[in-house]
This record gives structure tokens, C-alpha cells and sequence, in this order.
């Protein structure tokens, strides 16, 4: 076997090798001789990966490109000159493709092609994009695989010994070590987010002991708030928000829970591939850990296209096309997330750039062809949750007719049981209403039968109300039916175009002889013939308008639906009893209905049975088809199973994406993976073969393409990417996180493309530094990020000044500062702080100003998790999106006080303040955020009602503690810039305070640049 | 390379003026009016050269116009009933809609009716003898001044995606707005106002809300400054609010200066670095803008035969004449790009007319159609269409055939947009529809190519102007985009 393999090897090399020349065959050298110097130099401008724009869609710097062609199809068919495209353009045939433009090919070049097509079109070369070199030593930096470099010889703790290599090569001085109140201000706002208080400052000011700096450093890593900060990073990178952010930007009611895990996550310092598997895969691989369920708001954070996924026919191109852009987000935020990969960029052709094929990209695809986004049930406890799983796992196989579950001896046992109680035959008796009533003012006209047919104006919204008094001593069960009528459109039931219906609540009202007060009796156990996809009858009792029960597509026949009471009722003789029928979702109102009413003794359950189902019930079983034992089999496991799933103790609910989750109209979840095709230049009309699920083909080290035992079950595709991405060899990972943390305490990776290691990003300021952390984070830290975070921070290069010594002088003229000697020498050999030379100043990010103006005025409140706060008034709007004010908040709301973290996101209307300061929409995914100064900026931070009110709130505190305004004016500066104001500064804001009061002053200070930058 | 801007950038704010950082911090006057992004190169006779890598975002050529009105229907307006006259429609009314070839009929949110003649009636106008039916009698009398694209298409047939497209190039969320790529690649023409301002319907913001006048990954400062004429404060944060007594005119006064001082003596103790200097000067612009602003705003100014000429005198032109008329305000002031929309989101008041073309779509024309040829007109008068482009678009048309009756579903295949002023040539109509207006037939004029047009009218090559975000490098026109050059003058 293994020599017979062997040997395959051997005799398929040389066609793999043929490119390299060495042994090129007669075919590779025509091409080489003749064929690739004229595409080179007058075709490649135009049609390859080089060019600006592909033209046509035609690439010729590939089999794969001409092969496959441009928008005209192949250019060319192997031995077939006159018929291949190509060759007729170089000819100049057809009037109007004559290529190139401008200068045709010579007759030996047109004769050269001519002859390469006739001999079959022999193509040596590799796909223009596959990897250059997957291997050796030209290999891509971020690609090569990862060892440890030795730590250079020099002073300090190993990345300061990296760092003091490049600074002497390029004859650079660091900065001294900033004072310790600088220090201080900055570890607080790296770590936490929030500056020191002027106690906590003090303490540490105070603090003698040689690990003084250390020891803060752990007592701010085990601050619950550092996971705050970290989270609101890691949200960023994801881009999460809380509403759909399209037309139709509905509010994610449980999107939050993702935003806890992530706070829990990273305060409980869980290990980094821990971490990464939980948010693909954590359903499948941890199932007794709610938590890991919750992980999963990882792949619905993005924005989603409620109207092209749910709204629209489900038979549209335009579905279609919205499912591969929807998959598209989860590759993005995974890939570029966890790999610092653009894999996104070979969806309508291989990468231009880096060794990704569109292959790679189609398989990622395939990785989420079963998983959707919506709300998701979890916990509350891990041996439910696994329940759960398991008793939904079986309702879908029932829905798919798997014998093996629908035959089991449990399950036969169950349908028997559920057969032999199926005895009672109820008695119906039609209700004859004296009242009836239409809100919106629609005609109800009786019929023969006691149904009243509805005609004239259909309400937008209407409440029919029928009034009947009881012929019957008891009440158990009441029914409505729904009758097809051939006025109606559709022939009904409903009056809607379609004929359906939307009956959004349904209640019963008992008016006792002589009573004031109806009596609202409790109904329980609706049942229907039939329900539309999300529209069912439970519906009809949740106590919301906003749901209905529907019938669609059944239209043009009757439907029944049937509701029990709790408890049976004993009826007076002479009760009134009222029923309404409540249609308020628009439209839809029923056209002829029929109400009945039965005193049946409990427990016989009036449930609606299917005529299908009643007629199997009259078959004995003998008689009964496989067919048909199947149908009963699905019908009564469906129930039960449906029941044991309501029965467990109540799930919480997180926005999250997997295989399963509440269906919500047509959106709803696939029984198993679609199939995913890659799409030629991106295009839904032009799919080509199956993509199998895999990742990429350039991290050498791993397999690209999945062997997976069940494919069908979508989870095992997410398993088999969660596993590659965390695998030690996976290069990508390690360096990637290694980086974003180094980012988030320099203001600047070492790489300044976090989410672009290829090509197109930048490279690496520290390469070996680089890999050294990423080793040292995965080998030693065991994926540790507090260790990370304490290693980085706790280095020399973290604690450098922010500038050489300068004395305090007089204030600078704008434009005219002039620059220290020292400062200009090091500047002109790396203006950009990319050696570390100095700790650059970060101007503080909008949840660090918000939050610590907070926590000035004296209002922050430090509670944590929970539904997010809404600071705007919130009011249905005119169709999905609601009316969003922010100008109506309460800014002392208790929703106004705690941490930014907290703060709902609204993705089409963000808070303009935090807007302003460049806080991201949750749109894209945002690895860096920008830093900008602006007008508007401005404008907000002086005008803005927040740090108006804020400012009264710093004055009130000032007020309470201190007495004298000198003392205020010193209070506030500690507050607020952690420092005492100089000599001048007192004065002058003495005698501004005098002047127009202490609010103003604060007003000020939250303003001043020195507030709004981090040395 | 167009890096996002580190938070730790010592000189370069803005990621378009990242070149800066490597001129070692430099702060002379040029670098902060590059900070701030003044207009360094309109009106010169220059046309720098603009490098791929660094997509230094100056004039490409040199431009015809400077400042873009754009009239923006939201909901989809429907093009067979205003200006893409088809008799077959007339003749085949009541039909089943069969386009022949076996072509695949499908309507995103509806089953496809019977063909639905528009009940309105067409007449030629003009020299250029271009259809316009009886709704828009205005805008009749300009078709000489207007070129139009009678073949859009779009890549989708639902609102949120569709007016993504239209006003960023992509299907999704977060990608710079059209005016934000012009505020990016031009700056500003003045101190005094936002360089990009909206104008929404007042009667709620369009589909999508404020994303479609985002700046996306651009810097924040590029994005549509949203004035709301129905609110109480129509500009946020132009001045404190009233909440806050304590902030009086003489605590702003003298509390802006102090402010100045001291961020200028911490400037001198924090040298080399260029975002301390520029925030200083953003405040002294934005006291320029809190004077300004209010003046711009104050239509009383105006005469009254001006008023009257937007139709400010009757209830149903009122609003959206308003805003027309301050639109030609913003740009007579030096604002680079003004949206004013027409419509708000959801499913009525509004061109997205599924339930009664009859009934639905008139008084849209009725508000529109004076005020927008009061503002061709009042433009021209003023001499301002010399250097100003007035487009008028919408997100998709809409179908041949009925939805329910008396409606018509969305339709991305075909629809019609037109664009007026400098450098356009009047009277031209481009592309042309099938017999049905159902798809574009030939001359298809997508979002791509439409942007490309203006941007090559503001001296701007789409192709280069470019912005690396995330490992791509982004355009408004995606990866297409060709200029339509029939239209030019």
C-alpha cells in the first residue's frame, strides 16, 4: 500500500514541478518560450491580479482564469483556436472585441497564441494567488510558523531587552520613567477605563514598598472593572450593537447577555482558547455550560438585514443573495477576529493579494451554512440546558421523519397512550351572540349558520366583540372557527388580499345575572387545526398585540381554534358571556366567524385535531398505512416533546447564531446546513460546485478542508473550526491577540493593522518581539491575558514619559511650539513613536471620558450586568425602527449613571455624544478605533446637556467638600486632572469661579485638552 | 497606506492626513488647515497628482463643481408614473405580465399582479421633447436643464440594502456616506458651517436613519450634520441647553478663553504633538459656527416673491420647500454637500407606494415638484448652478405590474434619477428601459457609475479615491464604477 502510494507520488510530481523549469516538459516550454512573455507584457495589465481593476472579469494569469473566462465565458477552449475567444480578440475579428485596444499583437504573437490553443493550451502555471511559497523561507511573516526567538542580551525583563535592541541600532534614548502621578493616571485608565480617585492616588503616592507599581497593577487586574474595560475592546473588534441596523432596526431585546459574558469572561481571566472556542463552537463543546451558549452573540453581533431575511418572499433571488452577504458577516468577524485574516476579500475572486483562494473563503462559508441569527434559549442550569438539547435534537428528527426516533418503543408507548385517551367525543353548541360589535365599523351580518360574515371598510385595525347568553350550566371550552366565505378574497377566511388572517388576542368575558364587573376567565391550552410558520395560536393568550395567530397559506378554507378554561366554570342561569376577538397587527381581520361553546368534563382535552389526524383515529391500526403511522407518530410526538420543552424550568434568552433558535416568521432555523456554492465573481446566478466546509489552505501546519463524520449536523462544522483556530500551530491566533492587547496599552499594535497580518497590513514593528509574547502567551501564560496585560505594563517600555524633561513655561502661541533638541533628534529618525522611543499621549476614548466625568461628579454607579440602559426615550415608530430621542432622557435617571459599557447601542442612531467622539456604530468591525478632533466634537463637549449636568453635579461634590474656594478649585483639579493646579492656574481659576461659579469651572476643566489625552 | 488612525498618532488626526505624521510633527499654519481640512485646492490651477498608496485626497482633475445638492426620494419613486413614458403599458393594461423568453417574474414582498397602467397622463416637453406625466408640472418646464438616467439599476429590491447603496455603494452598514467621501476628498469651502449637511423630512428620518449619512470608517468630521427645521433645536449642540442656567453668555465667553490658555501652556509642556494644537483651534471654529449657523437658518431674510417662488406660501409645498430653499442657502455659504430628503421611513408619507399609485404618489409630487424647480431655478438666477450639481434620486423604481390592485411592488431593475448644473449637459436622457420599465435595457446606469459621474464633475477620479480600511481598500464605488460622459457638457 504505502509503496503503491508511493509510487502515485512519484509519477504525479513532475506535472506539479513543471513550472519550476527544471525538468520542463516540451508543453511547459512552449509556454514558458512563447506564450507567457506576450500575456505578461500585453494582456496582464489589463486581465490579472496586478491590474487595478480585472477588465471584463477576464484574468489570464491562470488556467483557472481563462478557463473560467470573464463576462463572455471561456477565453479559451484547448484546441480550438477559431472557437476560443482569445484568439479571435487578438485577430481582431469581430468588431467589436479587438484587444489590446490600442496596438495589436504582432502576427508572430497572434501566430504564437494560435499555435498554444491548438496544442491543447498547455498552462503550467500556479493559480496567480494561491501561496507564493507556502513554505521556506519567502513564507509571509505572519504565515511562518511560530518559535520562540532568543531574548537579546540587555537590561530589564524581556520585552524591554527587545525594545532596547532597535532603540541602539537606531542610536535612539528612551524617554525617562514617567513620574509616578502620570503613571498612575495611566495604568488606571489602561486598566479600568477610569482615572484614580484622589485617594487611591494618594495611596499609591504614599506607598513605599520597591512593588508599589506592581502591586497596584494586580489590584487593578482584579478589579472587576479591568473586565468592563476589556469587554467594551473586545465589543469594538466585533462590532456589537443591539439593534438590527437596516431599515427595520429592531431593538435585540437579549443581545446584553454576550456583553456579560464577555465582562465575566475576562474577569475571571478565562484561558484565551478557551475563550475563541466558546464564541464559535461553545454550544457543541461545552453543552453543560450555559455560558458557552451565551458565547455564540460572537457570530449574531453584527448588523442583519431583518427586511431581505425575514420579510420578503422566501422564493426571492433577493433572500438568497441576503443569506450569502448574512454568512459573509460571521466569516469577516470570525476571520478577521481571531487570524487578523481578510479572508473576506476572495469572495468574488481569489485574494489579490495574500494566499487565500476563493475556495478558502466559499469553505468558511460552508463552516455557518446552518447557522442563523436570533434569540436562543439557555441555563438556567447545565444538566436543563442539556435536556434542552437533547429534546429539541428529537423534535427536529421527528419533523424529519426519522424512524428511528418516531419508532422507538418509548415513543410507540407514547402515541398509544395518547390514542387511548382520544376517546371523548366533544359536543359543540353554536353560540347565538344578541350583541355584536365591530370597532373599526366593518359590518357583521349573520348568517344561517350563526357565523357573521364580515363586509364595507376593513379597520387597520379592528376588535370584533360578541355577546350571547349561555345556554349551558357549565363552561369548559370555547371555540372559534374560522369560515371560508366566497365574498371574502381568497374565499377567505381572512379579509386581508391573501385571505389571511392575524387574531392578535382573544379573551372571555362572564357577566353573572345581576353582576356590574365582568369576570375575565383564564383560558389555557389554545389549540389550532393549523398555524402559520411563527404566527401560532399560543399567540392569541401572550398578552401582546404585536403577535398573532395566522393561517398562510391555507387560505380559501375553514380553520378552528379552541381554547380551554383553567377551571371549568359553573354559569348562573341568565350569564352573559362575551368574547373578543382582538385583530390589531394591521389589516388582516377575520371575514367569517363562528363561535361555540361545550361543557365536556376535564380531562378530556378539546385540542383541534387536523381532519387528517381524525381520520386516522376512526382507521384501527391494522388498517393503517406506514405512511400513515408515520403521520400520527409525528403529530403526537410533536406534542409531547413540545410539552416536555415547556415544562422544564425556564430558559433565559441571549441574541446569538447557531443552528437553533427561535423562529421569527419566515427567518427560521434550516433542518440542516444549505448548500453553499462558490459563486464566480461573487454572483448568486453564477454558482459553480459545492463548498465543502474548511478554513484556509495557507496555515500549512493544518489540514484546510474538514474531515467531519457528521456533516450534516452544522455544529460540527462550527467544532472543526473552533478547534483549527485555536490549535498551538496555528500561527495566526497567538500573534493576533498577542497584538490587540499590545494595542490597547500603546495606543498602536506592533503590528498597526490588527486585523490585517497579510499583505495590504502593515508589518511588524518588533517581529521577534512579536513572536516571542505570542509563544510565551500560549507556552507559558497558558492563555493568560491578565498575565499578558501584567507583563506588558509592568515593563520599562510601558513606563516611559510621554516626552523629555521640559520645564513648565509660558503658554505656547498655536503653530509656533518649538520642539525640544532631544526631542526633534528623535522625532526626525522616527516621528512616528514606532520604536518606542517615548510613551506617545492616546487622546481618551469616549467611554473613558464619559465614565470618568462620572465618576468626578460624584454619580457613577458601579453596579454590574443586566439589560442595557436606554438613555433615550424610547417610542414605538411609524413600522419596525422605534422613534428614538435622546434629547428626552433624564440625564439623573439611575440609567444614566452607570459605566458607558452598559449603554444600549443603538446601531442606526447612536448617541450623538458618544458619536462625536468616535465611538463606532457597531456597523463594521473596528480593531482600531479613530481618534479624531473635530468641530462637532467641540461643540458637543462644550454644549452638551451630559457634561452640563455633570458639571452641576462636580460642583455640588466640590460644595459639600470643601469650604473655601481655593480649596474646591484644588479639589476639582485632583479630581479631575489628578494634580494639583500650579500657582497661576489657581488664580486664575479662583478668580473664574468667582466670577461665574463652580459648574463653570467644571465645565471648563472637562474641556481642557489635558483631561482629553493620556500622557 | 491608509492605516485607521492609532490612538497614539503624534501628528496625523486624520487618517487622510497620515503623510503629516512623517513630516515629524510638523505644525505650521498648512499642516493644521490639513488637520482640519480646509479646501487647499479649488480655485488653484494645480492638479496634484494623487498616489495610489497614499490616496492624499486632494483634486484629482480639475472640477466643475464644487458643492452637490442632492434630492433624495426615499421609499422608491416610481419611475413609469413620472418620467419613463412606456405605451405598452396602456396598451396591455389588465394583462398577466409576461416579459417573454421565459424570464422569471418575481416581486420581493408581493405576488405578482396584472400590468397597471399609470393613471396619469404624459406629455413632451421641452425642446428636448422629454416625457413628463401631469404630476410634476414644475419640473416640466426645466427638462432642458436636467440630464437623466433612464436605465438605473440596483442589486437589490429591499429598501434598507438599496438605500445603503445608493448612499454609501455597499449593501451594508458602515461604509461612508456619498457627501462624507466629498467632505474627505475636497474638505471644507468655509469656517462658518459643517461641511456635509442633511436635511430630513421633518416628519422622521429616511430608512436607515442616520446610517445612510454616516461617515462609516472615515473620521467622524465627515459626516452629515444632521438640521432638524421640525425640532426645537435643529442643530445638536450648536449652544448649551436650556437646562443649564448656570452657563451664561459671559461664563461662555470667559470661560473660553481660559480654556485656551490653559490648553496652550499644556501645550508647551507636551510639544510635537499636532491634536493638542488642533483642538485648540477646533474651539475657536466651532465660536464661528455658533455665530453663523443661527444666521443661515433664518429664512425671513428672504423675500417674500423668493418665499412664494418655493412655495412657502401654501401648506403642501411648505416643508419641503423650506428646506430647498435653505439648501440653496448652505451651499451660496460654502457647505459642500447638502441631502435633502423627501419621505420618511416606514410605509406611508413616503414614495414607497405598494398600496394605491393613485392615491399615494400625488402629493408626493405635489410637495416636491414646485419647490425643486424653484431651487433649478433660483440657483440659476443667482448664477450658483455654475459651480453647484443638483441630483435627484431615489433608492429603486418600482414594478409594471399591480400589487393588489391599485400598488406597485419594489423594482431594483429599473428607474430613473437626473442630475442638473455645472458641467451637466441639459436635455440629455441616458439608457432606456425595456418596453415594460421593468429592467434596465440598455445604458444601464448603476449606483456606481452614477457616483463615479459626480465625483468626476467635483474633479475627482473614483478609481483613486480610496481609503484602506481593515486590510481593503475601500471606494464609494466598490470595485465598479464607470462615468457616464453622455451627460457632460
Amino acid at each position: 500500500m504505502t509503496k503503491l502510494f508511493g509510487a502515485l507520488l512519484l509519477a504525479t510530481l513532475p506535472l506539479g514541478a513543471a513550472s519550476s523549469g527544471a525538468a520542463a516538459s516540451p508543453d511547459a516550454r512552449l509556454f514558458e518560450d512563447t506564450v507567457r512573455p506576450v500575456l505578461e507584457q500585453r494582456c496582464y495589465d489589463c486581465h490579472s491580479h496586478r491590474a487595478d481593476k480585472i477588465k471584463g472579469g477576464l484574468a489570464l494569469d491562470s488556467r483557472r482564469g481563462w478557463s473560467l473566462g470573464g463576462d463572455h465565458g471561456p477565453a479559451v477552449i484547448p484546441g480550438e483556436p477559431d472557437r476560443s475567444l482569445l484568439i479571435r480578440a487578438i485577430r481582431r475579428q469581430d468588431p467589436d472585441r479587438q484587444m489590446p485596444p490600442e496596438h495589436a499583437l504582432t502576427p508572430a504573437e497572434v501566430a504564437a497564441l494560435e499555435t498554444w490553443v491548438q496544442r491543447g493550451a498547455p498552462d503550467p502555471r500556479e493559480p496567480a494567488t494561491a501561496p507564493k511559497s507556502v513554505s521556506g523561507t519567502n513564507l509571509w511573516w505572519a504565515l511562518q510558523p511560530l518559535v520562540q526567538p532568543a531574548v537579546p542580551a540587555g537590561p530589564g525583563q524581556p520585552i524591554d531587552a527587545f525594545i532596547a535592541a532597535r532603540l541602539q541600532a537606531q542610536g535612539l534614548t528612551p524617554t525617562p520613567t514617567a513620574d509616578r502621578r502620570t503613571l498612575a493616571r495611566r495604568i488606571y485608565f489602561d486598566l479600568l477605563g477610569l482615572p484614580p480617585t484622589p485617594e487611591e492616588l494618594d495611596r499609591f503616592l504614599k506607598d513605599s514598598s520597591p512593588t508599589a507599581y506592581e502591586d497596584l497593577v494586580q489590584r487593578l487586574l482584579d478589579s472587576p472593572r479591568h473586565g468592563e474595560r476589556s469587554a467594551r475592546h473586545w465589543m469594538d473588534a466585533v462590532h456589537f450593537a443591539e439593534t438590527h441596523g437596516h431599515d427595520q432596526d429592531r431593538v435585540r431585546e437579549n443581545a446584553w447577555p454576550y456583553r456579560d459574558y464577555l465582562i465575566n469572561s475576562f474577569n475571571a481571566d478565562k484561558p484565551y482558547d478557551r475563550f475563541v472556542q466558546e464564541q464559535v463552537a461553545g454550544d457543541a463543546l461545552f453543552p453543560d455550560d450555559p455560558q458557552a451558549a451565551v458565547a455564540l452573540g460572537l457570530l449574531a453581533a453584527g448588523p442583519w438585514d431583518e427586511s431581505t431575511l425575514r420579510d420578503i418572499r422566501e422564493d426571492t433571488l433577493d433572500r438568497e443573495i441576503g443569506r450569502y452577504i448574512d454568512r459573509d458577516d460571521m466569516v469577516t468577524t470570525v476571520m478577521q477576529t481571531f487570524t487578523s485574516t481578510t479572508v473576506q476579500c476572495a469572495r468574488c475572486h481569489d485574494h489579490k493579494f495574500d494566499p487565500i483562494s476563493q475556495s478558502d473563503y466559499y469553505a468558511l462559508q460552508a463552516v455557518f451554512a446552518g447557522v442563523g441569527r436570533g434569540n436562543r434559549r439557555y441555563g438556567p442550569d447545565g444538566a436543563t440546558q442539556r435536556q434542552r438539547t437533547e429534546l429539541t435534537r428529537r423534535l427536529a428528527a421527528v419533523e424529519q421523519r426519522d424512524p428511528a426516533v418516531l419508532f422507538a418503543p418509548a415513543a410507540l408507548k407514547t402515541v398509544r397512550d395518547w390514542e387511548s385517551q382520544q376517546t371523548t367525543n366533544l359536543v359543540w353548541q353554536v353560540v347565538r351572540p344578541d350583541v355584536f360589535v365591530s370597532v373599526a365599523g366593518a359590518t357583521l351580518t349573520r348568517q344561517p349558520d350563526d357565523s357573521f360574515l364580515a363586509s364595507g371598510p376593513q379597520g387597520s385595525t379592528d376588535t370584533y366583540t360578541f355577546t350571547a347568553t349561555s345556554t349551558l350550566e357549565r363552561l369548559t371550552a370555547v371555540r372559534l372557527e374560522v369560515l371560508a366565505d366566497d365574498s371574502l378574497p381568497q374565499h377567505g377566511p381572512g379579509r386581508e388580499p391573501n385571505g389571511n388572517l392575524h387574531l392578535s388576542e382573544f379573551q372571555l368575558l362572564a357577566f353573572p345575572p345581576g353582576a356590574t364587573n365582568a369576570q375575565r376567565l383564564e383560558l389555557t391550552h389554545p389549540s389550532a387545526d393549523f398555524n402559520q410558520s411563527g404566527w401560532t395560536i399560543a399567540h392569541t393568550l401572550d398578552g401582546k398585540d404585536a403577535t398573532a395567530w395566522g393561517i398562510y397559506p391555507q387560505v380559501g378554507q375553514a380553520h378552528e381554534a379552541v381554547f380551554e378554561l383553567r377551571e371549568g366554570l359553573k354559569l348562573p342561569a341568565g350569564t352573559r358571556l362575551t368574547f373578543v376577538l382582538r385583530q390589531l397587527h394591521g389589516g388582516h381581520c377575520i371575514g367569517r366567524p363562528r363561535l361555540s361553546v361545550t361543557d365536556a368534563e376535564p380531562p378530556a382535552r378539546a385540542e383541534v385535531k387536523p381532519a387528517e389526524i381524525r381520520q386516522l383515529l376512526a382507521t384501527p391500526d391494522s388498517q393503517r398505512s406506514q405512511e400513515q403511522r408515520v403521520t400520527l407518530a409525528r403529530y403526537v410526538l410533536r406534542q409531547d416533546l413540545t410539552a416536555q420543552l415547556t415544562a422544564l424550568p425556564p430558559a433565559a434568552l441571549v441574541y446569538a447564531g447557531a443552528g437553533d433558535f427561535e423562529p421569527d416568521g419566515s427567518h427560521k432555523p434550516s433542518p440542516k446546513p444549505r448548500p453553499v456554492h462558490l459563486l464566480r465573481r461573487g454572483e448568486i446566478t453564477k454558482p459553480e460546485e459545492t463548498a465543502q466546509p474548511g478554513a484556509l489552505g495557507c496555515v500549512s501546519a493544518l489540514p484546510s478542508r474538514f474531515t467531519l463524520a457528521d456533516s450534516q449536523n452544522e455544529a460540527t462544522r462550527r467544532v472543526a473550526l473552533a478547534r483549527w483556530l485555536t490549535e498551538r500551530d496555528n500561527p495566526l491566533t497567538w500573534r493576533s491577540i498577542v497584538n490587540r492587547v499590545w494595542q490597547q496599552h500603546f495606543g498602536r499594535g506592533l503590528v498597526d493593522t490588527p486585523n490585517d497580518f497579510g499583505r495590504m497590513g502593515g508589518t511588524p514593528s518588533h517581529p521577534e518581539l512579536l513572536d516571542w509574547l505570542a509563544v510565551w502567551f500560549r507556552d507559558e501564560a497558558h492563555g493568560s491575558l491578565k498575565q499578558l496585560h501584567r507583563l506588558i505594563v509592568t515593563s520599562a517600555t510601558y513606563r516611559r514619559a510621554a516626552t523629555y524633561a521640559v520645564s513648565p513655561g509660558e503658554p505656547a502661541k498655536a503653530g509656533t511650539t518649538p520642539l525640544p533638541e532631544n526631542f526633534r533628534t528623535a522625532s526626525a529618525v522616527d516621528a512616528d513613536d514606532r520604536l518606542l522611543w517615548r510613551r506617545a499621549p492616546i487622546r481618551l476614548e469616549a467611554e473613558e471620558i464619559r465614565d470618568a466625568v462620572l465618576q468626578m461628579s460624584g454619580r457613577l454607579q458601579l453596579r454590574m450586568g443586566g439589560p442595557s440602559d436606554r438613555m433615550f426615550d424610547l417610542q414605538p415608530g411609524i413600522h419596525v425602527t422605534p422613534k428614538v430621542d435622546y434629547n428626552k432622557f433624564a440625564l439623573d435617571s439611575d440609567a444614566g449613571s452607570r459605566r458607558s459599557v452598559y449603554r444600549f447601542l443603538f446601531r442606526t442612531l447612536p448617541d450623538p455624544f458618544m458619536d462625536a467622539l468616535d465611538c463606532p456604530a457597531g456597523d463594521q468591525l473596528t480593531p482600531v478605533r479613530n481618534a479624531s478632533v473635530t468641530v462637532q466634537q467641540a461643540l458637543a463637549l462644550w454644549n452638551n446637556a451630559f457634561i452640563a449636568r455633570q458639571a452641576e453635579h462636580l460642583a455640588a461634590r466640590l460644595a459639600r467638600e470643601e469650604t473655601q474656594l481655593e480649596g474646591q478649585v484644588r479639589r476639582a483639579f485632583e479630581l479631575t486632572l489628578c494634580r494639583p493646579p500650579a500657582e497661576p492656574e489657581q488664580r486664575d481659576f479662583v478668580n473664574y469661579a468667582r466670577e461665574h461659579g463652580l459648574a463653570n469651572l467644571a465645565r471648563l476643566l472637562f474641556n481642557s485638552n489635558e483631561f482629553m489625552f493620556l500622557n | 497606506m491608509n492605516p485607521p488612525t492609532p490612538r497614539s498618532a503624534p501628528a496625523s488626526v486624520s487618517p487622510r492626513r497620515e503623510f503629516l505624521g512623517r513630516l515629524g510633527g510638523g505644525l505650521g499654519s498648512v499642516a493644521l488647515a490639513q488637520l482640519l481640512g480646509v479646501d487647499q485646492v479649488l480655485g488653484g490651477d494645480t492638479a496634484p497628482a494623487v498616489g495610489r498608496p497614499t490616496g492624499i485626497p486632494l483634486a484629482h482633475h480639475r472640477p466643475r463643481v464644487r458643492r452637490v445638492i442632492q434630492l433624495f426620494m426615499n421609499g422608491g419613486a416610481s419611475q413609469m408614473d413620472l418620467f419613463d413614458y412606456k405605451p405598452e403599458l396602456f396598451r396591455r393594461a389588465g394583462e398577466k405580465f409576461d416579459p417573454g423568453a421565459g424570464q422569471h417574474v418575481e416581486a420581493p414582498t408581493s405576488e405578482p399582479g396584472r400590468i397597471l397602467k399609470p393613471q396619469f397622463e404624459f406629455r413632451q416637453h421641452g425642446q428636448c421633447g422629454r416625457w413628463v406625466s401631469n404630476l410634476l408640472p414644475h419640473l416640466a418646464t426645466c427638462v432642458d436643464d436636467l440630464a437623466f438616467f433612464m436605465a438605473m439599476a440596483s442589486r437589490t429590491n429591499v429598501h434598507g440594502p438599496a438605500s445603503y447603496l445608493m448612499n454609501t455603494g455597499f449593501l451594508l452598514p458602515g461604509f461612508p456616506s456619498f457627501g462624507s467621501w466629498v467632505s474627505y476628498a475636497l474638505g471644507r469651502l468655509t469656517d462658518n458651517l459643517p461641511t456635509f449637511v442633511v436635511l430630513p423630512d421633518t416628519r422622521g428620518l429616511p430608512y436607515n436613519q442616520r446610517g445612510n449619512f454616516s461617515s462609516g470608517f472615515l473620521a467622524v468630521q465627515h459626516q452629515g450634520t444632521v438640521i432638524n427645521m421640525g425640532g426645537p433645536t435643529p442643530i445638536a449642540d450648536l449652544r448649551p441647553p436650556d437646562s443649564a442656567r448656570f452657563i451664561t453668555p459671559a461664563a461662555s465667553r470667559d470661560g473660553l478663553a481660559l480654556l485656551q490658555q490653559f490648553n496652550r501652556t499644556h501645550l508647551g509642556e507636551n510639544p510635537g504633538d499636532s491634536r493638542l494644537d488642533a483642538r485648540i483651534q477646533a474651539y475657536e471654529l466651532a465660536a464661528r459656527m455658533q455665530l453663523s449657523a443661527p444666521e443661515v437658518l433664518d429664512l425671513q431674510g428672504e423675500t417674500e416673491a423668493t418665499r412664494n417662488l418655493y412655495g412657502l406660501n401654501a401648506p403642501v409645498t411648505e416643508d419641503f420647500g423650506r428646506r430647498c430653499l435653505l439648501a440653496r442657502r448652505l451651499v451660496e455659504r460654502g457647505v459642500r454637500f447638502v441631502q435633502v430628503w423627501s419621505g420618511a421611513g416606514g410605509p406611508t408619507n413616503n414614495w414607497d407606494n405598494h398600496a394605491n399609485i393613485g392615491k399615494e404618489l400625488p402629493p408626493m409630487c405635489a410637495a416636491t415638484d414646485q419647490p425643486i424647480a424653484a431651487l433649478l431655478k433660483d440657483l440659476q438666477a443667482r448664477g450658483l448652478l455654475e459651480d453647484t450639481l443638483v441630483l435627484w434620486n431615489t433608492e429603486f423604481g418600482r414594478m409594471p405590474f399591480s400589487q393588489s390592485g391599485e400598488g406597485r411592488d419594489h423594482n431594483g431593475g429599473t428607474f430613473v434619477g437626473w442630475m442638473a448644473g455645472a458641467g451637466v449637459r441639459g436635455g440629455v436622457a441616458y439608457g432606456e428601459s425595456d418596453p415594460w420599465s421593468w429592467k434596465a435595457g440598455h445604458n444601464v446606469t448603476t449606483n456606481y457609475d452614477f457616483h463615479a459621474t459626480v465625483l468626476h464633475l467635483l474633479g475627482l477620479d473614483h478609481g483613486r479615491l480610496i481609503f484602506r480600511h481593515n486590510g481593503a481598500d475601500r471606494r464609494l464605488t466598490d470595485v465598479h464604477g464607470e462615468v457616464v460622459r453622455e451627460v457632460l457638457a
